[in-house]
């Protein structure tokens, strides 16, 4: 019990604590909250498989009674404060930790030169938060924990431009948004159950109004892990914000609560049926097709790392949606994996722009022999976001791929169009290889442009983080099926067994001995005597300042027929929510105010109009 | 401490007569006096309310007891409810004057200024403590009548348009109450409250009385900014005085308006659900209709101002629905659920609304500038102002951990249970849009950059005033305790159980 509190309390604490240490001393509020954050890690990974727990905050105090003017307090609390660390909880606390160290470690240095201000309280009360919002196990409690991140996502932007002050804005304001549609979700669950907690609910969803609580609280999950079509915040959000805030929040601990909490409703608080899994389903292949198509005419890195955030999630949102034991473990694991290797992008991104200072992909060239551990954490990265063999991406995406054939052998509509979901994935994980070609060519490879000659690689506090998050890679794409899933997910949904021959540890065995032939090859038989030369450019002579940006090979793509129109569309937003739905409330609010002319006998008409519609309604 | 109560009168306006004369010839003692006043009120208010403990003190002014059990003297009675709006007047009334002791400073005739200030005070809180119809109407006036002239204080073209147009609205609904109070006295035959209720016991004229019903509300409702009987508040609450902003938005439409509102319908007229479900509805549409309002608003004070009245909607709103639920006398707990979120909304929006005018005129102070288009970055140079209405914005617009999500949460809930879905979904739409205008003021206020042409180095503004919206942003923060279920019971609880059992509050008057 008291390790709970003090996971969740700990780094709250210390995060309001540092609000109070003056700027200056940055240095020093970064190692007080790697420090907390540490701290709470060890209390999050102690924290033991217990049943549900009523919690008093009274109990961090000596479980006396606290009372003020003769009130006590706390006494009927307790059936608030419910915290219910199982399996999937403690894994996710696990994960929360493992990452809020990481980028803390990186942000020593990173954000040194940075105008953030009290970034590192942030920090820490965005990963509190977390924690409560992982571990409780009250609906009330959770929204709680769940609102507060929004604030801190909003104040993790530094908001000091025109750009990245309206990508703050539209962040809140979609989550503040998704927030309170989930309020009505939790009301009708209420009013069902007449019951908060999590855990001690399972709904029928056979009525409309349990069908309008699933699809309020979906609407929260969807906008916090960032899902068609609630995802807009997150392009524009990584796109402003510094590199560790975009590593910290829609990589990594929005995608892991996100997702936790789909987990949640999708197999706990409610029982689904075939046609809200079918919605599931589209909504997850829509997220991996839109999104990964945005990527590709990305010129912005940080931005195109931001869609690939998007068409991730669809993955995940496709395993939950089959709802058998494999697509879930296959969520779960994608949701791991991806937090793992798209923070490791966004951290890898912030190496490149601490060094260059470009965000542009058409400006970077070239710069493997400069930076060579940021260049091949970001290929390990690249090719397991890709679902290359053997990194993890691979293994959990062939997961999901299981599970789809699995679930096409069902009855229902959803069964019946497997073909669709399976085709969906695979497309999107070609255009995501597509995709990160051009961001490790673009950056790494070719030509190094001007005034990028001194540029070196990152300090060892940066790149250790990166480093490690590219051997989590390595370790789980190999271990999957031997220890890495049954040790982490079978606790959570129940054994399965793998459908097909697939043996993660063999197949990479096979990867490695093919890749040690080919380099014996290479070396043995000299073929590395070979002639190297410009490019031919029709004879014209190669000029210092010809580049051949990579972003450009993928025009074509955007100019083509009906891809031509929905790019156009789409940077008029059409496909925004949140710009729609702007223009319509702006409309609408210049309807009204044209009523207000500001004449006085007008309104006095409307006092005696009002008084006489009223009687007139009344009698 | 019942033959006290009047104190929460008497000290306000003798010191008004204290700081015409005294005022004039010692220097600064206006500003200090008044604050001191304040401080005092409030405390005392706060001593009133815990030492309640959900009774009903009652005293007769002059000791004139009832005769034959007809109440004869003039009644003040503090109960759970007007305990709570006592408080919240006297403490933003208190922030108010500390955070003018600097601002006011811009202006000339300060003294004339604290003696309103004052006044202004001693009529809320007379209109909030009387228990007879006649005496709110005398103490609504002498607080309305000085808000006219608050109002009009700048004494430029648009304050003075403002107010005039506030003080024609005004006269409208005055007339209109003390229409309906002649009425009511005309049938029958007494003014008190408690005993206009014993009165009905004997036979309620329905159709007679819903004319009056209609009248009373459209009145008192024109003074709490109900649309369509609010075209006045935007150019009134915005022309004023910061402070004065703070009090007409956070406290003044709430003492006399909602207040009254809540408790006539409640504790005086028989409440039928057909009224009920009006009250509802007026409060819905001043929800919706207000929100859409404020989003294209560019000058703050008038964006606040707005937001007012879609924030005053929330709380009629659910009042009106737990109205609803006792008017069919059916699940009584949902109703005391919805009743107690509309009385927490208010206390809270007292809170935020009261901040976020005044950090709009530490905006104003400083730049000089109300319009939005006008300004940005102000972050840097006003740290103290951009967290203090980073935390009211984030209140108001409802996202934890701050008082304002606990309340609507309450709201939301309440309608959902009650079966009021689409109210339930109006009330979420329109806390999306508030959210949404509030980092439109975020966004061009405090983040972005500095507006092009503006080279000037600002500096964040005077102690006092930061003081002052340091200790609203705190209450902001504390106000959320009230969702703990004990404190509720304690505070919220009382005020609920007096509106719900309707004949509680003559009884126990009556009884006295």
């Amino acid at each position: 019990m008291n390790d709970i509190v003090l996971t969740i309390f700990l780094p709250l604490l210390a995060g309001i604590l540092l609000f109070f240490i003056p700027e200056r001393l940055k240095t020093v509020k970064g190692i007080l909250a790697l420090l907390s954050a540490i701290a709470a890690g060890f209390f999050a990974v102690s924290l033991s498989r217990a049943d549900i727990v009523a919690g008093t905050p009274g109990a961090l105090s000596g479980g006396g009674g606290f009372s003020i003017l003769g009130i006590d307090i706390l006494g009927d609390l307790a059936r608030y404060t419910v915290f219910n660390p199982d399996s999937l909880a403690s894994l996710i606390v696990l994960f929360i930790s493992l990452f809020t160290i990481l980028i803390l470690l990186y942000s020593l240095v990173y954000i040194k030169g940075k105008k953030a201000n009290n970034y590192y309280a942030w920090v820490l009360l965005t990963a509190g938060c977390s924690y409560g919002a992982a571990l409780s196990d009250n609906l009330i409690l959770f929204i709680t924990f769940w609102g507060i991140l929004g604030i801190t996502l909003y104040k993790l932007i530094p908001g000091s431009s025109e750009e990245s002050s309206a990508a703050a804005k539209k962040t809140l304001i979609l989550i503040g948004a998704s927030d309170s549609i989930m309020v009505i979700g939790i009301g009708i669950i209420w009013k069902m159950t007449g019951s908060l907690s999590i855990s001690g609910t399972s709904l029928n969803t056979d009525n409309i109004l349990a069908i309008t609580a699933f699809l309020a609280m979906l609407t929260g999950s969807f906008t916090k892990a960032g899902a068609f079509p609630f995802h807009t915040w997150v392009p524009d959000f990584t796109k402003a914000a510094p590199a560790t805030s975009s590593a910290l929040l829609p990589a990594s601990l929005d995608k892991l609560l996100g997702i936790y909490f789909l987990a949640k409703i999708t197999s706990g608080l409610f029982k689904m049926n075939s046609w809200l899994t079918l919605i599931l389903l589209m909504a997850g292949s829509v997220t991996i097709i839109i999104a990964v198509m945005m990527a590709l005419v990305q010129h912005n890195y940080k931005k195109l790392l931001g869609f690939h955030a998007v068409s991730q999630v669809g993955y995940m949102i496709l395993g939950f949606g089959l709802g058998t034991p494999l697509g879930i473990a296959a969520g779960l694991f994608h949701m791991v994996n991806n937090a793992v290797y798209k923070s490791g992008l966004f951290l890898s991104a912030g190496n490149v722009e601490y060094r260059t200072g470009k965000e542009e992909i058409d400006d970077l060239g070239g710069l493997s022999k400069a930076m060579p551990v940021t260049f091949i954490s970001t290929l390990v990265f690249a090719m397991s976001i890709s679902g290359v063999p053997p990194f993890n991406g691979f293994a959990s995406k062939w997961m999901i791929y299981q599970g789809i054939i699995d679930f096409g052998g069902g009855s229902s509509i959803a069964c019946k169009l497997w073909a669709v979901w399976l085709g969906a994935a695979v497309l999107g994980s070609a255009l995501t290889l597509a995709s990160f070609i051009k961001l490790t060519g673009g950056i790494f490879l070719g030509r190094r442009y001007k005034g990028l000659e001194n540029v070196r690689e990152v300090p060892v506090l940066m790149w250790i983080p990166v480093v490690l998050l590219a051997i989590i890679c390595i370790v789980f794409g190999t271990l999957a099926t031997k220890v890495i899933v049954p040790g982490l997910f079978m606790k959570v949904t129940g054994n399965f067994s793998f459908s097909g021959f697939w043996d993660s540890s063999f197949v990479s065995l096979l990867v490695f001995v093919s890749i040690v032939t080919g380099i014996i090859i290479y070396l043995l038989t000299g073929i590395r005597k070979f002639r190297s030369e410009d490019s031919f450019i029709g004879g014209e002579v190669i000029q210092d300042e010809t580049g051949y940006p990579t972003p450009e090979f993928y025009k074509t793509f955007g100019e083509m027929g009906f891809f031509s129109w929905m790019y156009r569309k789409a940077g008029e937003k059409w496909f925004d929510l949140y710009e729609m739905s702007k223009r319509f409330v702006l409309w609408l609010s210049h309807q009204v105010s044209e009523a207000h002319a500001g004449v006085l006998p007008g309104y006095v008409i409307w006092v005696f109009a009002g008084l006489i519609v009223m009687l007139l309604i009344m009698i | 401490m019942n033959s006290l109560l009047p104190l929460f009168v008497v000290v306000p306006l003798a010191s008004t007569f204290l700081i015409m004369i005294i005022g004039r010839f010692v220097k600064d003692f206006n500003k200090y006096f008044t604050a001191a006043v304040l401080l005092f009120l409030a405390v005392f208010s706060y001593y009133s309310l815990a030492s309640l403990h959900g009774g009903l003190a009652l005293c007769k002014v002059g000791g004139w007891e009832p005769v034959n059990k007809v109440p004869i003297g003039i009644y003040i009675a503090l109960d759970g409810f007007n305990a709570i709006v006592i408080c919240i007047i006297n403490s933003v009334g208190f922030l108010a004057a500390i955070y003018s002791i600097s601002y006011v400073k811009r202006y000339t005739g300060e003294n004339y200024f604290y003696a309103l200030f004052c006044l202004m005070i001693g009529g809320m809180n007379g209109v909030v403590l009387s228990a007879d119809l006649f005496n709110i109407f005398v103490f609504l006036e002498i607080s309305v009548i000085s808000s006219y002239a608050l109002v009009a204080f700048g004494v430029g073209k648009n304050e003075l348009e403002a107010s005039f147009k506030y003080q024609v609205l005004g006269s409208l609904a005055s007339f209109l109450i003390l229409f309906g109070i002649g009425f009511i006295y005309w049938k029958a035959k007494t003014l008190n409250i408690a005993d206009i209720r014993e009165a009905f016991k004997s036979g309620y004229d329905r159709p007679y009385y819903l004319f009056v019903e209609l009248l009373i509300l459209s009145g008192f409702g024109l003074k709490a900014a109900v649309i369509p009987f609010h075209a006045w508040l935007p150019d009134a609450h915005s022309s004023a005085p910061s402070p004065i902003s703070a009090m007409l938005s956070g406290v003044f439409i709430k003492a006399v308006g909602i207040y009254v509102i809540i408790r006539l319908f409640f504790n005086m007229f028989v409440i039928t659900e057909g009224m009920a479900i009006l009250i509802t509805t007026l409060g819905t549409m001043s929800m919706v209709v207000g929100v859409f309002l404020a989003i294209g608003q560019w000058d703050i004070k008038r964006l606040l101002a707005y937001h007012s009245i879609s924030q005053m909607g929330y709380v009629i709103m659910s009042v009106g629905i737990g109205m609803i639920l006792v008017a069919r006398g059916v699940r009584h707990e949902i109703a005391v659920l919805a009743i107690s979120g509309g009385i927490f909304h208010l206390i809270n929006h007292a809170a935020f609304k009261g901040l976020l005018f005044l950090n709009a005129g530490a905006i104003e102070y400083t730049t000089g500038t109300r319009n939005l288009k006008e300004m940005g970055g102000l972050a840097r140079s006003m740290p103290a102002t951009s967290a203090t209405s980073f935390v009211a914005s984030m209140s108001i617009s409802g996202i934890p951990p701050f008082n304002g999500f606990f309340s609507k949460l309450i709201i939301i809930i309440a309608a959902v249970m009650a079966r009021f879905y689409l109210l339930a979904a109006l009330a979420v739409v329109v806390s999306i849009i508030t959210l949404a205008s509030f980092l439109k003021f975020q966004r061009y206020a405090f983040y972005n950059k500095p507006h092009d042409t503006d080279d000037r180095k600002f500096r964040e503004v005077p102690f006092p005033m930061v003081l002052s919206m340091a200790a609203l942003s705190v209450i902001c923060l504390l106000l959320s305790l009230l969702a703990i279920p004990a404190v509720r019971d304690a505070v919220l609880t009382p005020a609920v159980d007096i509106l719900t059992s309707t004949v509680q509050y003559s009884t126990s008057i009556l009884g006295q």
